[in-house]
């Protein structure tokens, strides 16, 4: 008999205010395990912007430098003349990066300062607004910085103690804005006018080419050693956050799926030491604690992602510094976390169903 | 009447103990997100400012219109700090060297500061040298932290701006949640950097109070930037403020969020459970407002018990973080617990709307329904 008649299902909707509320709070749990791994898969794509966008095969920098942002590499001006002499590289340029904080509003903004050759490859691969510099005075600066800071084209910024005029909008990265301007900016700002960071490299040959300037004493790196390597420094910082949000959030989701559906249980107390009493084994009642913990975990699930694509776009809206991605993976993990959450949670109301006398049916409410 | 005295609320929450327990962990568990990234935030800025405030100078001088370290390049020439020497109130002046980069050890890499310093002094080294001793030439100080990380002791080769460096020995307090220090002597990285000061260290005589020497340097070095100690930390703590205030925006309104739910959600479930009890109340006389009172009561109880139990989580991870992880600190500190039970109270009374509205509503005649 109850193989057929969906008790389940029907105790969990009998409240229906009470599976919405519980959705709902399984849901954002949820939501958040999303946003974060939306948040760490948006990190991974934005910090390796300059990388994925320049086109080099190869950096040459200071012996010792293995990351592209936060190690200050400093080799001489007339490391590229060396670079260049080699047979197989196919275009080569110099490029001067260093973080720098810029204070705009009371507020301190952290950015990737890019010098570049204007000309030459190194600079801006986008510009959504205006144009790139072309003079030492004139400066790119990352959309989701001039958008939140009311700057438009032709206004000036100060940077470093001098000002310069902006003159287009170009990408941001992670947690950074770029900023681009021209070498000689770069060097007047450093006060190192025959130095560069780092040198560009195209080449249809990197295995050779990064053969013969090793023997020179210098450091090459590849994109993809550069990218991953970027990357872990720049992700070190909210490694274990995030991993402890996500560790809170699969407890409150558990929580409230057991809180919903013993709740539901208990209320129906009664009914339940009826069915016990017509004969409803230990399995059958573990099973049925197990669905209705299903139904409002499965719900959470809905519930979810349904919050995570409004969070996101209110997010990237809001604050389009962050880039939000929803990945096959992230979208795996949280059904995962939704089956492990209802599959702990039917522990606990499961356990209270064992214990029920089926005398509890004949006793008042 | 009656009512009042006998603690029906405490005891509708309390009447299934499991009940409750779940939905103030749940509780609790909400209120464990939004305090423990508010731990991790105090503790950052504890580390990231703790160089500067434990430094012996009284006034830091900078490039002009830099205000941090963090993230930043500063270039002084070397002449400044004869020029800081000739200002009335100054009592000595030293060079600090100092850039961002990389200690590697083999395969491993931390990001680090370098930071170039007159052993002969110390006044810009390390707050404490926990084992081994101050950096020769070709020497340096790694933190402990750090060594451990990268698998290496006093003895052991580091590579740090290029060059290998002999550990000679480990310094303390001075890796933080995105980068490590290191120490080197002065001349070591002016030999591979330049002469150039980052910034120049300054101490106050004894008659003249910081502020008034910061004044004064100001006013003969029109092309620096010059902060007192407490200036300087401050400005460095808004770099850490400025980049997390997004995050922690977000977080601690998703964390709210499912608190309100979760309250929301034990009230509405409790006042469905007790509606036949409540029906009764109402036949024996109880007016709307006894029967809010006792909902409003549950949502203070919750809640109060939710954030007892999320310190003490948010105590327990945070010391756990920072056994396992020892680059972060976690730092709950009172004023958080404070804010977060206050936005917590205007929570619960959110929540107990939906169930005071059903509350409201009871007929008494449920109370001679079967159940």
């Amino acid at each position: 008999m109850h193989g057929t008649v969906p008790l389940a299902r029907r105790n969990q909707l009998a409240e229906p205010r009470r599976l919405a509320a519980s959705a709902i709070a399984v849901g954002l749990a949820i939501m958040l395990i999303l946003l974060l791994d939306g948040l760490g898969a948006g990190i991974t794509r934005s910090v390796t912007a300059y990388e994925d966008n320049v086109g080099a095969d190869l950096y040459v920098a200071q012996a010792g430098t293995r990351n592209f942002f936060g190690a200050v590499s400093l080799i001489p001006r007339d490391t590229l003349e060396t670079v260049r002499a080699q047979p197989d590289v196919d275009w080569a340029a110099r490029i001067r990066t260093f973080l720098a904080i810029i204070e705009l509003h009371d507020r301190k903004i952290p950015t990737a300062i890019v010098g570049w050759v204007p000309g030459r490859r190194g600079g801006p691969w986008v510009i959504m607004e205006g144009r790139a510099p072309r003079s030492d005075n004139e400066v790119a600066i990352g959309r989701a910085v001039a958008d939140r800071h009311g700057f438009n084209v032709g206004d000036s910024i100060a940077i470093m103690g001098r000002r310069f005029r902006i003159v287009g909008t170009s990408a941001d990265t992670f947690m950074l804005s770029f900023v681009f301007m021209t070498h000689r900016a770069t060097d007047s700002l450093l006060g190192a006018p025959d130095t560069t960071s780092f040198i560009l490299i195209g080449t249809a040959r990197p295995g050779a080419v990064r053969a013969e300037l090793a023997a020179s004493g210098l450091a090459v790196l590849d994109r993809d050693e550069l990218a991953r390597r970027d990357l872990a420094v720049m992700t070190r910082a909210y490694k274990v956050p995030m991993g402890v949000m996500r560790a809170v959030a699969f407890v409150i989701g558990i929580l409230v799926v057991a809180l919903s559906v013993y709740t539901a249980m208990m209320d129906r107390r009664r009914e339940y030491g009826i069915l016990k009493a017509m004969g409803a084994t230990r399995r059958n009642l573990l099973s049925m604690a197990l669905r209705q913990t299903v139904i409002v975990a499965g719900a959470g699930l809905v519930a979810g992602g349904v919050l995570f694509m409004a969070g996101r776009a209110l997010i990237m809206n809001l604050r389009p510094q962050f880039t939000v991605v929803l990945t096959v993976d992230a979208t795996a993990r949280a059904v995962a976390a939704a089956l492990l959450m209802a599959a702990i949670a039917a522990l606990l109301p499961a356990h209270q169903l064992a214990r029920l006398e089926p005398a509890s049916a004949f006793r008042g409410g | 009447m009656s009512v009042r005295r006998i603690p029906l609320a405490r005891r509708n929450l309390f009447q299934d103990r499991r009940r409750a327990m779940l939905a103030i962990f749940g509780v609790g568990a909400a209120f464990v997100l939004v305090l423990i990234l508010d731990g991790i935030f105090a503790g950052a800025m504890n580390q990231v400012t703790a160089y500067i405030r434990h430094s012996p100078a009284d006034v830091f001088v900078a490039q002009r219109n830099v205000k941090t370290m963090h993230m930043t390049a500063s270039a002084l020439p070397p002449s400044t700090i004869e020029d800081v020497r000739t200002v009335d109130g100054v009592a000595w002046a030293e060079g600090l060297r100092f850039t961002t980069s990389t200690v590697n050890a083999g395969k491993a890499s931390l990001l680090t500061y370098v930071l170039g310093y007159d052993t002969s002094t110390a006044r810009g080294g390390p707050r404490r040298i926990a084992e081994g001793q101050a950096p020769g030439p070709g020497q340096t100080l790694v933190d402990t932290t750090a060594a451990d990380e990268l698998g290496v002791t006093v003895g052991d080769a580091v590579t740090i701006l290029g060059r290998r460096f002999t550990i000679s020995g480990l310094s303390a307090g001075g890796t933080n949640i995105v980068n490590t220090t290191v120490f080197i002597t002065a001349d070591d990285f002016a030999g591979i950097r330049g002469p150039t000061y980052a910034y120049i260290l300054v101490g106050a005589r004894a008659a003249t109070p910081s502020n008034v020497l910061a004044e004064h340097l100001a006013g003969a070095l029109p092309q620096t930037t010059v902060m007192g100690r407490e200036e300087f930390a401050d400005q460095e703590a808004n770099v850490v403020r400025s980049m997390a205030a997004d995050v922690m925006a977000i977080m601690t309104a998703i964390g709210f969020l499912i608190a309100l739910a979760l309250i929301g959600l034990t009230l509405f479930t409790s006042t469905i459970s007790k509606q036949r009890e409540y029906g009764i109340l109402k036949a024996l006389g109880a007016n709307t407002r006894h029967l809010a009172a006792i909902v409003v009561t549950q949502a203070a109880w919750t809640i109060a018990l939710a954030v007892v139990v999320a310190v003490a989580l948010s105590v327990a991870i945070g010391a756990a973080i920072g056994t396992l992880t020892p680059n972060f600190e976690v730092d709950i500190q009172f004023s958080s617990v404070l804010r977060t039970g206050t936005s917590a109270l205007v929570i619960g009374s959110l929540a107990a709307l939906l169930p005071l509205r059903r509350v409201t509503r009871v007929d008494p005649a449920t109370a001679f329904r079967r159940p």
